[in-house]
């Protein structure tokens, strides 16, 4: 893993998420890439995020055969929705995936994986209920 | 496409378990098929359009197949859609002859796949961009069907549709499949509560409702008008043609629930100069049943959240009101690599020729045909007329 990407992952030791942000077109980019992809321009910034968002769509995975996941069935694989408008995937952690809905509010947790760090969701605080 | 003219199709009976064959020695037998059901010699092939490769090197494979059939064609390339690779080899192949740069062009797909081809991580990562690899696979998806799992979730939400809408569509295509010896599941009726029953294997998709890789080829010749041969047994017109492109990862897709089937069809649609309304019969890219409903709504044949109700509704079987993949599609011929997409084109010749037997539709003047490329990512349409 090199360049932008690297830059994404080592970020998230803050536990924070951090997204490009580009100041000509005022607006969050993901994923990672060298110019703009809205206006091609180089003016790419690292900005904190939020953390908060909303699952867009997901799935709960009944049969996987990927090493580390096979013995995590059943998971929630989700696109969430930032509250800076940015899509993602992410699984849906901390709670039974029969909890999980379309436009509940997640929040950012960010786990160990491998040497490095990962972006999971989990419910928001306020509706959290495992 | 005044000049353009599909004059051949070649199709071998789909393998769960290839025995032993090479992808060219599929392709082979494709070619030699649908080269001599359009009345052509070999020699007077002169153009070339390969999908790619599924297991060979991808390197100068469109001069790889040249060498393996000994021809020698005028222009040759490689196209990769994905599931929409055969009907925009089509497309281009089309364009080709009407630039007047050749006379009968071959379109060869095919390749051999088994049940395991996504499910390994070597297997999965081939068919990822490295922002897939970096930045989703890491979550755990199950490759096309996570992918196919997560528009079908919304389109639930969003509108309604039901698991038995979208199951209605895989018993009416098995019914069609009944019919079709070259199916590859064609040994028993399925009902909606069959395929609900079956297991889940991404929620909310069933294992019913998932395309089984294969293998396998298909070919169709595209020619100029006036260069037919009389043996052809009919030239079939291509009244209509369009492409479109939303996407590459569906977490990308401004809205997982608008495909680029609305843009795509719309051309086509305006071409031919033709209306929904106006289609006999269609062939739709069918991987999952969901591909099915939203391609039916963004191409107008219902009204956009209301496919689950029309698919309910309508008879989409060969004797039905919208004939609708009536060789049993993908879901019943099962995938073999990119000629699981040709396999559309050719059942819908079959039918406006009336060449389709059992299964011919009454109706059957004119076709509309897509090709799904990646999770609903590259739309490719055709419109397709007989007599």
């Amino acid at each position: 893993m090199q360049g932008n990407t690297a830059v994404f992952f080592n970020k998230l030791a803050s536990g924070k998420l951090w997204l490009q942000y580009c100041e000509s077109c005022h607006k969050y980019i993901f994923y990672p890439r060298v110019f703009c992809p809205n206006c091609l321009k180089p003016d790419l910034q690292w900005k904190e995020t939020s953390g908060q968002g909303k699952v867009y769509s997901f799935t709960i995975i009944h049969y996987s055969n990927l090493p580390e996941k096979s013995e995590q069935v059943p998971y929630a694989y989700a696109i969430v929705e930032l509250a800076e408008g940015i899509r993602l995937a992410a699984n849906i952690t901390d709670c039974h995936p029969k909890d999980i809905s379309i436009g509940m509010s997640v929040e950012l947790t960010v786990k160990k994986y491998h040497y490095s760090y990962l972006h999971y969701f989990r419910p928001a605080t306020m509706n959290r209920k495992c | 496409m005044q000049d353009a003219v599909i004059t051949g199709i070649g199709e071998l009976k789909p393998a769960i378990v290839n025995s032993g064959q090479t992808e060219l020695d599929l392709l082979m037998q494709a070619a030699a098929i649908a080269t001599s059901d359009a009345g052509l010699s070999k020699k007077e092939v002169d153009g070339l359009i390969v999908t790619p490769p599924s297991n060979d090197n991808y390197f100068m494979w469109p001069s790889q197949a040249a060498e393996y059939l000994q021809i020698k064609p005028e222009l040759l390339d490689m196209v990769e859609l994905g599931g929409a690779s055969a009907v925009g080899s089509i497309i281009r192949a089309a364009l080709f002859i009407q630039a007047g740069l050749c006379n009968h062009c071959l379109c060869l797909s095919g390749g051999i796949w088994d049940r395991r081809v996504f499910n390994t991580l070597e297997g999965k990562k081939k068919v990822m961009s490295q922002a897939e690899i970096d930045f989703e696979l890491p979550f755990g998806p199950m490759g096309f069907n996570s992918a196919y799992a997560l528009i079908t979730r919304r389109h639930m939400h969003k509108y309604g549709t039901t698991a038995e809408q979208l199951a209605k569509i895989v018993a009416d295509q098995r019914f069609n499949a009944m019919t079709n010896q070259n199916a590859l599941f064609n040994d028993k009726l399925l009902s909606i509560e069959d395929i609900l029953a079956s297991p889940v294997i991404a929620d909310p998709i069933h294992r019913l409702e998932i395309v089984v890789p294969c293998s396998g080829a298909a070919a169709v010749v595209v020619s100029r008008r006036d260069q037919a041969k009389n043996s052809c047994v009919r030239a079939i017109n291509i009244l209509g043609m369009g492409e479109a492109y939303t996407h590459n990862s569906i977490v990308y897709a401004a809205d997982i629930l608008e495909s680029p089937v609305k843009k795509a069809a719309g051309k086509a649609f305006a071409m031919a100069n033709l209306k929904p309304e106006d289609i006999n019969l269609v062939s739709l890219y069918d991987c999952y049943p969901i591909t099915v409903l939203i391609t039916l709504e963004d191409a107008g044949f219902c009204a956009k959240g209301e496919g689950g109700e029309f698919v309910m509704n309508t008879d989409l079987t060969y004797g039905g009101k919208l004939p609708c993949n009536t060789h049993g599609g993908q879901l019943c011929c099962g995938q073999p690599s990119f000629a699981g997409g040709m396999s559309h084109v050719i059942e819908a010749v079959r039918q406006l020729r009336n060449e389709a037997g059992e299964r011919q539709v009454q109706k059957n003047k004119v076709a509309f045909i897509n090709g799904n490329g990646g999770v609903m990512s590259v739309e490719s349409c055709l419109i397709l007329g007989g007599d």
